[in-house]
């Protein structure tokens, strides 16, 4: 069904915070979801021309790197790329056949690769470029929040988050309800500032990206030889200062 | 966007096909002598086959070809799915228009089919329109032109294709060539309004406020995920260089447009009217498949804005 479907109003939204003030751009969240979702239920997400010169695949989560700003204000954005799981999937309702869909009870977007005839509209449909096409199998794939691992009971609930969050070594990337305003995500949206990307298309997404904060640690003046003191040593050190400068 | 062929032929061939049943029905519904019959008959044949062949086409481009099937399910929301059930249900229209054109030519219910057929016909091109209309992270398909323009292309494609056959079976183009004639030059002002418009649009996004940074704030790319080529970059990322660009929209006026328009106003005056309505359909398919591979080429796609790409 690609209607979307009407949200309970007590219904999850479970979703990603990542946060670009402390990203470091390492690719491991991109590394581990593609280690996990290779072997997961879904099968193999494939990689073509692996060993040649123009190696390729598929993969859910992309990290690109940009600067923002001139000059002083200057900074290196590190930006992991993945599904939204938006609110309003245009990626979902362009389907014409019903294996793009919206879950009701926690909003997650998945493909039921059982069903995809690979007519690649709803990667059209994306602006966010989240959805990859699997040329092995002729159906899309995309980013499944790792519904294999969120709500896998015979793990211990410490590691029922998706595998994106459970390796990145600069904890800037956080999982859980965006729908309840208690919940660890929630707070961290409020306090931070949390934003939408793209919001001018209107899609709505659950996913929220913490924007890079301007640095805070006050660095010291530059010291300059001799300033703290007097007497003889000082007038030597100035001179010697002055003449080494020149 | 990347121009596949095989959906530059669907949209192409349905655009004559349904363009030359509208026009048959429609003639059919005012008035069409008894003499008219073989060439309403032969002419839902020929538009018959070339739906399909179109059809066919556009199921090429599936990655799961035997699931194609599916496709008619989900009509309440997808536009392609509504192309798929509108494409199959023009059949039963079309076949019931021949077929009481055949036994009563000219009669009430022939005429009422025929108004029929032409809804049908036309109805699904508009929904193959809505396809490309509806996404909104093009900018150059996602606008009021898209809907109407791909409406006149067919009526002026397949209006070539009525012009031809009438010549084929009276030996004049007649009224059906200045028809041709008035669709072309009505598509041709249509072509430039659409390349007015997109050109003067601008981009849906900025890089900022792609990555959730405040829009004007100033944005570049650093480091790409990748080195090289992947799904999003062939699909979302294909570029056409400018001067090539340039010199395919002149090609696409005069081809497409231009001469179509020359020769079926020649056509309607008797001047070789059997070869210059042959020649306005040869140049408008050629042409239309030039314009079509524009409209993909030159389609930007906000995704493409992540690796740094013009949308």
């Amino acid at each position: 069904m690609t209607m979307l479907p009407k949200r309970e109003p007590t219904a999850r939204k479970m979703g990603l915070v990542i946060d670009l003030d402390t990203c470091v751009g390492c690719h491991a969240c991109a590394v581990n979801c593609k280690e996990w979702n290779t072997g997961g239920e879904a099968g193999i997400l494939p990689d073509y021309d692996k060993y040649g010169a123009n190696p390729d695949g598929v993969w859910f989560n992309r990290i690109h790197s940009y600067e923002s700003g001139s000059g002083e204000s200057s900074r290196t954005v590190n930006f992991p790329r993945s599904c939204l799981h938006c609110e309003n999937p245009l990626c979902v309702t362009v389907c014409p056949t019903g294996a793009s869909f919206k879950r009701a009870e926690d909003g997650i977007v998945l493909i039921d690769t059982d069903i995809c005839i690979g007519c690649k509209l709803c990667s059209w449909a994306c602006p966010y470029g989240a959805r990859e096409f699997d040329e092995d199998n002729g159906v899309m794939r995309k980013c499944t929040l790792c519904i294999d691992r969120i709500y896998d009971e015979s793990r211990p609930p410490a590691e029922r988050e998706p595998a994106c969050v459970a390796t990145c070594p600069a904890k800037a990337r956080h999982f859980g309800d965006l729908a309840d305003p208690d919940s660890k995500v929630s707070k961290l949206v409020k306090e931070r500032g949390g934003t939408d990307l793209l919001p001018e298309l209107g899609y709505r997404p659950t996913n929220k990206y913490l924007p890079p904060r301007r640095a805070q640690i006050p660095t010291a003046p530059r010291e300059s030889a001799g300033s703290g003191g007097r007497g003889i040593g000082t007038a030597l050190l100035k001179l010697l200062d002055k003449a080494l400068s020149r | 966007m990347k121009p596949a062929a095989s959906i530059l032929l669907l949209t192409t061939l349905t655009g004559f096909a349904y363009g030359l049943l509208a026009w048959l029905g429609l003639y059919v519904a005012a008035g069409a002598p008894l003499a008219a019959r073989t060439l309403v008959l032969g002419g839902v044949g020929a538009g018959v086959v070339l739906a399909t062949l179109g059809l066919i086409s556009s199921a090429m481009h599936l990655g799961r070809k035997e699931r194609a099937w599916r496709a008619f399910s989900q009509w309440r929301s997808s536009w392609l799915s509504r192309e798929g059930v509108a494409a199959v249900l023009t059949y039963p229209v079309v076949l019931a228009f021949a077929w009481t054109e055949y036994r009563a030519p000219g009669g009430l219910a022939a005429r009422a089919l025929g108004v029929a057929a032409a809804l049908a016909s036309l109805g699904t091109v508009f929904c193959t329109a809505m396809i490309y209309a509806s996404l909104k992270p093009i900018r150059q398909w996602h606008n009021p032109h898209t809907a109407p323009d791909y409406l006149l292309y067919a009526l002026f494609s397949g209006g070539t294709l009525f012009a031809l056959l009438h010549t084929v079976t009276f030996g004049v183009a007649g009224g059906a060539a200045a028809l041709a004639a008035l669709a072309a030059l009505g598509a041709l002002i249509a072509k430039l309004a659409y390349w007015r418009h997109v050109d003067a649009q601008s981009p849906l996004a900025t890089l900022a406020s792609a990555i959730g940074l405040p829009k004007d704030t100033s944005a570049r790319p650093l480091d790409a995920p990748h080195f090289t080529e992947n799904f999003i970059l062939r699909e979302m990322g294909f570029q056409v260089a400018r001067r090539h660009a340039v010199k395919l929209r002149r090609i696409t006026l005069v081809l497409a447009f231009a001469l179509p328009l020359a020769c079926s106003v020649a056509a309607h005056f008797e001047v070789l009217p059997l070869t210059s309505s042959a020649l306005a359909v040869a140049c408008a398919a050629l042409g239309l498949l030039t314009e079509r591979w524009l409209f993909f080429a030159q389609a930007t796609h906000v995704s493409a804005l992540y690796y740094g790409r013009k949308i």
